[in-house]
C-alpha cells in the first residue's frame, strides 16, 4: 500500500512513495535541469508550486546550504523519480511534503500537453486518494495568490556589500545569487521589501532600480510597478524575470499566462543585434505579451519567440526574462550585471559633464 | 585560417573529400562509421558532392549510395593524393575519420598536396589539431587563458638524435629531471600522436617509467613521451561541446566515468549525465569548456576531458586534462545518449552554417542551437577481448584494451547499469563466486579488470559494506550504494518480492532463474516495462523521431502492460506491416562492424519494400542505431525478454535475428519460445530456428552432408575426455578441436597428442560447459573458402566466392582472402556452386547462407555451413557490387529472387580482405595466426593483380612490406617448409632477392638487432622474436601463406597503385561456377 497521492485537474489520481509527509496543494510544474536541485528548491518563484524534476535521480551531490538561493524551500512540494536521504531528509525538516518513485516523464509530458495544473498531495501514514483530492479542491491559481509577494520578500532594509553604487533591489522574492553578482561587481545592494513606497526610494536616493524575480502574476505587484512608473527616466532600471514584467507592465506592455512556462537551464536566447545565441537559466510562468510602445525587445527565446531582453537606451531601461545569475544553470550571460551597473556609470559621467 | 575566413563560404556544388578511420581496430571501432555516414548525408543535404575514402569494407559509409564517389582504398598520402587529382576536391573534412583521418590529412598538408591542388581543410584548423596534440602546447594556450592543467613537462629527442643512440645514462637523467618536474612519482607517462593512448599509463616506479620513456621515444611521431603529474583519483568527466564560425557555443552533455581517473575513458564505465558533480562544479567546468573551444578556434565538435574532486568549496576543484579536436568515440556515445547528431552538426558547420541554421530533427521544432536536457540515466560498458587472450594482462590503465562497447538508457543508474551489463554479452573470466576474501579484494576490486563489475556486486553479496569497497576500488560511494541496492534486491528477490529487483533493472528471466519460479509467474507480480521518448528535451517538447528505451513502471503496477500501455510514447503505426531487425551489439573479436553493416541493410531493404523497419540494438558507436536509420530504434539489451518486448509493443508481425551474428543469431531459440509464450502473431522470418540449430549440431550436419553426398573432413563431436581421445585415435593426429556454439573459432586448436587434447578439454569444457567439443581431421596444405550466397528457399544466388591466402590452421576470420579465386579450375568452381546450392537446399534457407569449403586434392569438403549473415558479406558486397543482406531480407520478408531484378556478378579486378591484429594493444599476446580468431577489423584492397592487391591491403593495414634492409627469415617451425627442401631454399631465395639474409648465433643478439631497427622483416613463428617485432612494429610473417603472399607483392611494388571509385571498377554479370559458354 502507498502512502501517497497526487491527484491533478485532469481527473487521475496517482500513487507515489511518501518521502516527507504532509498535506499541500499548488501549481504543478516542471524543470529539465538536471543540476542544481538544492538552488532550484530555494528558488523564491516556486512558491505557490508543485515542482516535479523532469531528471529522475535528485540530490546525488548531498545538500550544503551554502548553495541555497534563500533560506528556505520555497516550492509547496517536490516530486521526482527519485528522491536520496539528504534530500528527503532536508524537506522533511522543512514541512514540504515530497513524493517519488513516480513515473515523472508521464507527469512532465501531461504538463506539456494540458498545461500546468493544479495538483494536490497527500503524503504519510493514513493518507488517502481522498486527502490528495481535498487538497486539489482547494488549490487556487497562480494569478489569485495576490499577496504572494508577502510571503517570498524581506521584512527590513538589508544591506549587502560596500561598493560606490547603490542598487535598490526589490525583493519580490529575489534569488540570493542576484545580490551576489552585484556585490561582486562593487555594488551596495539594497535589498528592500516588495512594498517598498516611491517615498522610501527618494530617502536612499539609489543609483539604480533593480526589480527581482520572484512567483506568481507579476500584476500582484503592483508597489513595484509604481515604483518603476514613478522613477523611470530619473534612475537607471533593471529587472531580472518578474521584474522585467513588471517593468514592461509599468511602461504600457502587456503580461500574459503561459501554457507550462519555461523552467530549465537549457533555454535557447538569441540576441537580436550579435546574432548569438546563449543558454540561459529560467523560470517563468508569466511572460510579456507585447512590450508597449516604450521598451525594445532586444533578445528573443529561440524555441517560441518570446521577449527575453526589453531595453530603453535612452530612459536607461534593461530587463531580462531568464536568469543571468544562474545558480542553477550557465554563467554564459553574467555580463548583464556589468551592462546594468554601467548604466549607473554613465549616469554619472552625464552628471560630471554638467 | 581565421573564422571570418569561412563566414560566407556557400557550400552547394562544392566538393569535399570525407575521410574514414580505416579498420575497426583497439581505439578506433565504428564510431566513425556512424559519424561519416552521417556526415555524408548532412554534406549532400547541403548540395555538397561528397567523395569518400575508406580502407574498411565493413562500413555502411562505403555504400556506393553514401556518397557521390566512393573510393576504397589504403588511406595514405599516396592514395589520397592520388584521389585528390582524380577528384578535384574544394575541401577535406578530416575530423570526422578518428585519429586516422586527422594523422593522413596533415601528412597531405605537409607534404604540399592539400596547397599544389588548391584544398582547403574545412571546419577545425591543422594548428589547432597541433594545439591540442602537443601537450606542450596546450599546456601553453591553456595557462594563457587561466585553465588549470596538470603539471607536465616532455621527455625530448633533440632535432636529429635517434632514440637508439640515447644513453641509458642520458636518458635516466632526463626522465628523473622530468620526474622532479612535476612534484615525483608517480606519474603518468603518455606518448604524443598515438591511437587510444597507446603505450601510455600511471607509473609509480622509477625503473619502470625509463623502460616505458625509451619506448614512448621509439613510438611517437614527434619524438616526445609527456611526464604529467598523476590526478589518480579524482573524477574524470568529459564534455562534448559545438561551437560554430560565429562563435556559438554548446555543451552536448557531459560524462562521467565511474572508474577514476588513471583508466582511459575509453576503458570505463561512462555516466551520462554527470551525478556526483554539483552545478556550481558542473557550470566551472562548462564555462571552461567554452573558453577552452572559443581559444582553440574549434569548428564543430570537440570532447574536452577534466578531472575533478570535491575539495570543500560549493564548487570544487578541477583540470583541463585533454582536448580532442575533433569527433570522437565518446561523442558517438554522446549523440547517442543525448539524440543530438554531433557529426552532422559538425559537418554543417565545416560548410560554414552557424548551429541556429540548422534544424533539431528530433524535435523538429527547435535548432541545433540548443543544449540537450536529459531525463535518464545513460550508462557505457566497454567489451574487452579477455575470452580471446588468455595470456594478457587485463589491468585496465590508460591504454585502451576494449573492442567495443554497450550502452544502455534507464531511469535510474541501476536499471541502466544492469541493461548495459546484459548488452555487453560479456561472461567474466574469473568465477567470482568461488574466489577468496583476499583475492577478491586485491585481484578484483583494488585492480581494476573488465570482471571489477562482477566483483563489486558478489563483496555486496558476501556482506562487505560500502565504505570498505569504496575503499578498494575508489569508486564514489553514490555509485557503491546503487551496486549494494542491486545485491540486496536480489536477496529479497529470494525471499519472495520480486519488485525490488525487477524495478532495479533485472529481467522476468533474470529473476525466474535466480529463484526457480516460472517466468510467468514472476511477470504477474512485477511492473510491466513501457517505452519513453529520447527526445533532447526531457519531455518538454513534442519529439518527431522514432528513438526509444525501455523503463519498468514504479511499483504500484504489476503485470505486463499490454496495447496502448505497453506502447508508452512509442509513435510506430501498429497498424502497419513491421519487422523488428535484432542487431549485432558491441563490437568483439569474431563480430565486428560487418554485422551492423548487415543489420542497416536488412532494414534498408524492409524499407524499400514499404515495410516498416525497427531495430533493437545496444552499441552506440553503429549507423543501425542512429535514430534515423530505422523506422523504430529500441536501445535495449538483445534478450529474448527485451525483444519479445518491443515485439508486443510495436505489433510487429515478423522478426529478423540473421543479421546481428552470433548475439542475434543465439537469441533464435529463446525468442521463439518467448513469443509462443506470449502468444503474439509475429514469426521469426527466414531460415528456421531449427536449421539454423542443425547447421551448428555437428551429428545432425553430418548426417545431412552424408546423405547429400557432400564431403567433410572426418571427425565427430565428443561428450567426455575419453570419447573424446576415441575419437582423436580414430583420425589421427593432428587434429582440430573446438567447442560447439562459439564465436570466433574461440578456444579453436590444431593438437598433436593425447596430452595436448587432455589439457585442451579442460580449457573448453570451462569455455562451455553443456555443449559437446567438435573434433576433425586437420586438412593441411588445402585451399580454403568462403561463398556467401542467398536464398528464397527455391532456388540460390551466389554472392561471391572467396579464397583464402591462409591454410586450414588459420582461423577463417584471421586470414587474409581474395574475390575471386585464382587456384580453382572450372570443375572444382561448379563442385563449389553445387555443393552450396544443395546445402542450401537442404537446409530450407531464406535468406543468407555462408559456407566454408576446403579443397584438397580436387575433392570439395565442407567445413561448416551457417544459414545467416557472415563476416565477409560486406566484402563480397563491395567487391561484386551485389547488396546479398539486402537481398536476403528481401527474400526473408516474402519476395522470390525471381521477383528481384539482380544477378550475380564476378569483379575482373582482385579484391584482397587482409585483418588488422590487436597484438601491439595486448602485450603479452601470442602473435602468431592460428586457429582462434583474434582480429578486430579489416581492409580491402584493390587492384588488377592478387599481388598489387595483397599489396595495397598490406599498405592499408599499416603495415606496408618493406621493400629492401635486412630479413630474419626462421624456418624451424613446422609451419614452414623445411629449408634445406626446395620449398624452403625457394622461399629463402625469395627473400634473399630484397634483402640481406641475416643470422643470429644467440637470441639476445637477435633482439637487440630488433629493438635496435637492424631488421626489417621477419618470417618465423618464434613467438619470443614475434612478440618483440610487435613491439618495435617490425613487419613480420607467420604463416608460409602470408610470407608467400608478400613476395609475390614485393614483385608488384611497381605497377601503379591503380586507386578507382569503386563504382569505376569492372563487373562482369556471370554465375559464379557457371561453365563458361
Amino acid at each position: 500500500m502507498s502512502d501517497a497521492y497526487l491527484a491533478l485537474e485532469d481527473g487521475r489520481v496517482i500513487e507515489a512513495r511518501g518521502r516527507a509527509p504532509g498535506r499541500t496543494r499548488g501549481e504543478l510544474v516542471f524543470t529539465t535541469a538536471y543540476t542544481g536541485y538544492e538552488e532550484s528548491l530555494t528558488d523564491p518563484s516556486y512558491e505557490e508550486q508543485v515542482l516535479t524534476f523532469s531528471y529522475p535521480l535528485i540530490g546525488n551531490y548531498g545538500v550544503r546550504d551554502e548553495r541555497f538561493e534563500s533560506d528556505r524551500v520555497h516550492p509547496r512540494a517536490a516530486i521526482a523519480h527519485e528522491f536520496t536521504e539528504d534530500v528527503a531528509e532536508w524537506l522533511d525538516a522543512g514541512d514540504v511534503p515530497a513524493i517519488d518513485h513516480i513515473d515523472t516523464r508521464e507527469l512532465v509530458t501531461s504538463i506539456r500537453e494540458g498545461g500546468a495544473m493544479k495538483c494536490g498531495i497527500a503524503v504519510g501514514d493514513g493518507a488517502t486518494p481522498e486527502d490528495a483530492k481535498a487538497e486539489l479542491s482547494e488549490c487556487r491559481g497562480m494569478s489569485e495568490h495576490v499577496d504572494i509577494g508577502k510571503r517570498v520578500t524581506t521584512v527590513d532594509h538589508t544591506t549587502y556589500g560596500g561598493g560606490d553604487t547603490d542598487v535598490a533591489l526589490i525583493d519580490c522574492g529575489a534569488k540570493m545569487s542576484i545580490v551576489e553578482s552585484l556585490v561582486d561587481r562593487d555594488a551596495t545592494v539594497h535589498v528592500l521589501p516588495y512594498d517598498t513606497t516611491p517615498g522610501e526610494i527618494a530617502a536612499l536616493d539609489p543609483d539604480l532600480l533593480f526589480i527581482s524575480n520572484g512567483p506568481g502574476d507579476p500584476a500582484n505587484f503592483e508597489a513595484a510597478e509604481t515604483l518603476v512608473d514613478e522613477y523611470v527616466g530619473d534612475l537607471p532600471i533593471a529587472g531580472i524575470c518578474l521584474g522585467q514584467q513588471v517593468v514592461a507592465r509599468a511602461l504600457g506592455g502587456t503580461t500574459e499566462k503561459m501554457a507550462f512556462g519555461h523552467r530549465g537551464v537549457n533555454q535557447p536566447v538569441r540576441d537580436l543585434d550579435s546574432g548569438q545565441v546563449v543558454m540561459t537559466t529560467q523560470n517563468h510562468g508569466y511572460t510579456v505579451g507585447e512590450p508597449g510602445d516604450e521598451l525594445d525587445v532586444k533578445q528573443v527565446n529561440v524555441n517560441d519567440g518570446t521577449a527575453e531582453g526589453l531595453a530603453n537606451e535612452d530612459l536607461d531601461v534593461l530587463t531580462r526574462q531568464y536568469h543571468p545569475e544562474a545558480h542553477p544553470g550557465p554563467h554564459d550571460s553574467l555580463g548583464f550585471f556589468d551592462d546594468v551597473l554601467a548604466l549607473t556609470a554613465e549616469n554619472r559621467n552625464v552628471v560630471a559633464d554638467d | 585560417m581565421t573564422d571570418e575566413d569561412t563566414t560566407d563560404e556557400a557550400s552547394a556544388d562544392r566538393t569535399i573529400l570525407l575521410i574514414g578511420s580505416g579498420p575497426i581496430q583497439i581505439g578506433q571501432a565504428a564510431e566513425f562509421d556512424y559519424s561519416g555516414a552521417q556526415a555524408c548525408r548532412a554534406l549532400q543535404e547541403e548540395g555538397a558532392r561528397v567523395v569518400l575514402v575508406n580502407s574498411n569494407p565493413a562500413t555502411i559509409m562505403t555504400d556506393p549510395d553514401m556518397a557521390d564517389r566512393v573510393y576504397i582504398e589504403p588511406i595514405t598520402p599516396e592514395a589520397i593524393a592520388e584521389i585528390i587529382r582524380n577528384e578535384d576536391p574544394d575541401g577535406v573534412i578530416a575530423g570526422l575519420g578518428g585519429q586516422t583521418g586527422l594523422n593522413v590529412t596533415a601528412e597531405l598538408a605537409e607534404q604540399g598536396i592539400l596547397a599544389e591542388h588548391d584544398v582547403e581543410i574545412m571546419g577545425t584548423p591543422l594548428d589547432t589539431i597541433y594545439a591540442t596534440e602537443d601537450r606542450d602546447l596546450f599546456k601553453q594556450r591553456m595557462e594563457a587563458i587561466g585553465q588549470p592543467v596538470p603539471s607536465s613537462t616532455t621527455v625530448s629527442l633533440d632535432d636529429g638524435e635517434a632514440v637508439q643512440s640515447l644513453t641509458e645514462d642520458d636518458l635516466r637523467d632526463r626522465v628523473d629531471a622530468a620526474v622532479e618536474a612535476v612534484g615525483g612519482l608517480p606519474v603518468i607517462a603518455r606518448t604524443t600522436y598515438t591511437l587510444g593512448g597507446s603505450g601510455s599509463g600511471v607509473v609509480h616506479d622509477r625503473e619502470k617509467l625509463y623502460g616505458r620513456v625509451r619506448k614512448g621515444l621509439r613510438l611517437s611521431r614527434n619524438s616526445e613521451v609527456l611526464i604529467t603529474e598523476s590526478i589518480s583519483g579524482w573524477v574524470e568527466l568529459e564534455y562534448e561541446v559545438m561551437r560554430d564560425a560565429d562563435n556559438s557555443c554548446i555543451i552536448i552533455c557531459n560524462m562521467e566515468n565511474i572508474d577514476p581517473m588513471g583508466i582511459h575513458t575509453g576503458e570505463s564505465i561512462v555516466v551520462t549525465p554527470s551525478q556526483v558533480i554539483p552545478d556550481e562544479g558542473h557550470q566551472e567546468m562548462r564555462n571552461a569548456a567554452l573558453e577552452v573551444i572559443r581559444e582553440l578556434g574549434i569548428q564543430g565538435g570537440c570532447n574536452i576531458q577534466f578531472a575533478w574532486r570535491d575539495d570543500g568549496t560549493p564548487g570544487g576543484e578541477y583540470r583541463v586534462v585533454e582536448v580532442n579536436p575533433r569527433v570522437s568515440r565518446s561523442s558517438a556515445l554522446a549523440s547517442k545518449a543525448t539524440g543530438y547528431p554531433i557529426a552532422r552538426v559538425t559537418a554543417k558547420v565545416a560548410l560554414g552554417k552557424r548551429l541556429h541554421e540548422i534544424e533539431n530533427e528530433i524535435t523538429g521544432e527547435t535548432t541545433a542551437a540548443f543544449e540537450p536536457a536529459i531525463d535518464y540515466v545513460v550508462t557505457k560498458i566497454p567489451r574487452w577481448p579477455k575470452d580471446k587472450f588468455d595470456d594478457v594482462e587485463f589491468t585496465l590503465s590508460t591504454a585502451m584494451k576494449s573492442t567495443g562497447e554497450a550502452m544502455a538508457i534507464g531511469r535510474t543508474f541501476e536499471e541502466s547499469m544492469l541493461k548495459a551489463i546484459r548488452s555487453t554479452e560479456y561472461e567474466p573470466a574469473t568465477d567470482v563466486e568461488s574466489v577468496s576474501d583476499a583475492a577478491l579484494e586485491t585481484e578484483l576490486l583494488e585492480r581494476p579488470t573488465p570482471d571489477r563489475t562482477f566483483a563489486i556486486f558478489e563483496a555486496f553479496d558476501r556482506g562487505y559494506s560500502v565504505a570498505e569497497v569504496q575503499e578498494l576500488t575508489g569508486i564514489k560511494q553514490w555509485y557503491l550504494e546503487r551496486y549494494q541496492r542491486v545485491s540486496k534486491a536480489m536477496d529479497a528477490a529470494q525471499e519472495g518480492d520480486f519488485t525490488t529487483a525487477a524495478t532495479a533493472g533485472v529481467t522476468n528471466a533474470e529473476i525466474a532463474t535466480a529463484t526457480g519460479e516460472p517466468v510467468g509467474d514472476v511477470e504477474t507480480q512485477v511492473p510491466g516495462r513501457t517505452y519513453k521518448q529520447v527526445d533532447t528535451c526531457a519531455g518538454e517538447f513534442a519529439a518527431q523521431t522514432p528513438y526509444y528505451y525501455s523503463s519498468r513502471k514504479p511499483e504500484f503496477y504489476s503485470g505486463p502492460l499490454t496495447d496502448a500501455a505497453a506502447a508508452g510514447e512509442l509513435r510506430v503505426d501498429r497498424d502497419v506491416e513491421s519487422v523488428v531487425v535484432v542487431g549485432g551489439g558491441p563490437i568483439r573479436i569474431g563480430q565486428g562492424v560487418e554485422f551492423d553493416y548487415c543489420s542497416v541493410h536488412a532494414v534498408q531493404a524492409l524499407r524499400e519494400m514499404g515495410i516498416d523497419a525497427h531495430v533493437v540494438n545496444n552499441n552506440p558507436e553503429t549507423v543501425s542505431t542512429d535514430y534515423d536509420t530505422s523506422d523504430g530504434l529500441f536501445f535495449e539489451p538483445i534478450t529474448a525478454e527485451e525483444v519479445a518486448d518491443v515485439v508486443e509493443a510495436a505489433d510487429a508481425d515478423g522478426v529478423m535475428v540473421q543479421f546481428g551474428g552470433q548475439t542475434s543469431v543465439n537469441i533464435g531459440h529463446p525468442l521463439e519460445s518467448e513469443l509462443q509464450r506470449r502468444e503474439l502473431d509475429c514469426e521469426i522470418l527466414g531460415t528456421s530456428v531449427d536449421a539454423m540449430d542443425l547447421a551448428e549440431d555437428r551429428n545432425r550436419f553430418n548426417r545431412l552432408m552424408d546423405d547429400l553426398g557432400i564431403a567433410q573432413p572426418a571427425g565427430g563431436s565428443a561428450t567426455s575426455e575419453a570419447e573424446a581421445l576415441g575419437l582423436a585415435g580414430e583420425l589421427g593426429y593432428p587434429v582440430l578441436v573446438r567447442p560447439s556454439y562459439v564465436l570466433g573459432g574461440r578456444a579453436m586448436e590444431v593438437v598433436y597428442s593425447d596430452d595436448e587434447l587432455k589439457e585442451y578439454i579442460q580449457e573448453a569444457v570451462r569455455v562451455s560447459p553443456d555443449k559437446p567439443i567438435l573434433i576433425d581431421e586437420f586438412l593441411a596444405d588445402a585451399i580454403e573458402l568462403d561463398v556467401d550466397a542467398v536464398s528464397d528457399g527455391d532456388r540460390a544466388i551466389i554472392g561471391g566466392v572467396m579464397e583464402h591466402v591462409e591454410t586450414a590452421g588459420v582461423h577463417s576470420g584471421d586470414s587474409a582472402c581474395m574475390i575471386p579465386p585464382r587456384a580453382l579450375d572450372t570443375e572444382t568452381m561448379r563442385r563449389v556452386r553445387e555443393v552450396t546450392e544443395d546445402i542450401a537446399t537442404a537446409l530450407d534457407t531464406v535468406g543468407l547462407l555462408n559456407v566454408q569449403l576446403a579443397v584438397k586434392d580436387g575433392e570439395v569438403y565442407v567445413l561448416e555451413a551457417n544459414p545467416r549473415s557472415s563476416r565477409t558479406v560486406p566484402f563480397v558486397s563491395k567487391a561484386t557490387g551485389v547488396p546479398i543482406a539486402k537481398l536476403a531480407a528481401r527474400v526473408m520478408a516474402g519476395e522470390s529472387l525471381d521477383e528481384i531484378d539482380t544477378e550475380e556478378r564476378i569483379p575482373e579486378d582482385v579484391s584482397v580482405k587482409e585483418v588488422v591484429l590487436p597484438f601491439d594493444r595486448l602485450s603479452g599476446s601470442d602473435p602468431r595466426l592460428g586457429p582462434e580468431m583474434k582480429s578486430t577489423g579489416e581492409v580491402m584492397g584493390t587492384a588488377g593483380t592478387f599481388a598489387k592487391a595483397y599489396d595495397k591491403s598490406q599498405d592499408a593495414i599499416g603495415k606496408p612490406i618493406p621493400d629492401s634492409g635486412t630479413a630474419w627469415i626462421d624456418l624451424s617451425a613446422a609451419e614452414f617448409p623445411d629449408p634445406d627442401t626446395e620449398a624452403g631454399q625457394a622461399l629463402r631465395d625469395g627473400y634473399a632477392e630484397y634483402f640481406d639474409l641475416a643470422a643470429f648465433d644467440a637470441d639476445a643478439e637477435l633482439v637487440s638487432a630488433l629493438r635496435e631497427g637492424r631488421i626489417d622483416v621477419v618470417v618465423s613463428r618464434d613467438r619470443d622474436p614475434l612478440e618483440v617485432c610487435v613491439e618495435e612494429e617490425v613487419t613480420y610473417f607467420s604463416t608460409t601463406a602470408s610470407a608467400e603472399a608478400a613476395l609475390e607483392a614485393l614483385g608488384a611494388t611497381d605497377e601503379p597503385i591503380d586507386v578507382q571509385a569503386v563504382s569505376d571498377r569492372p563487373r562482369t554479370v556471370k554465375r559464379w561456377g557457371a561453365s563458361d559458354d
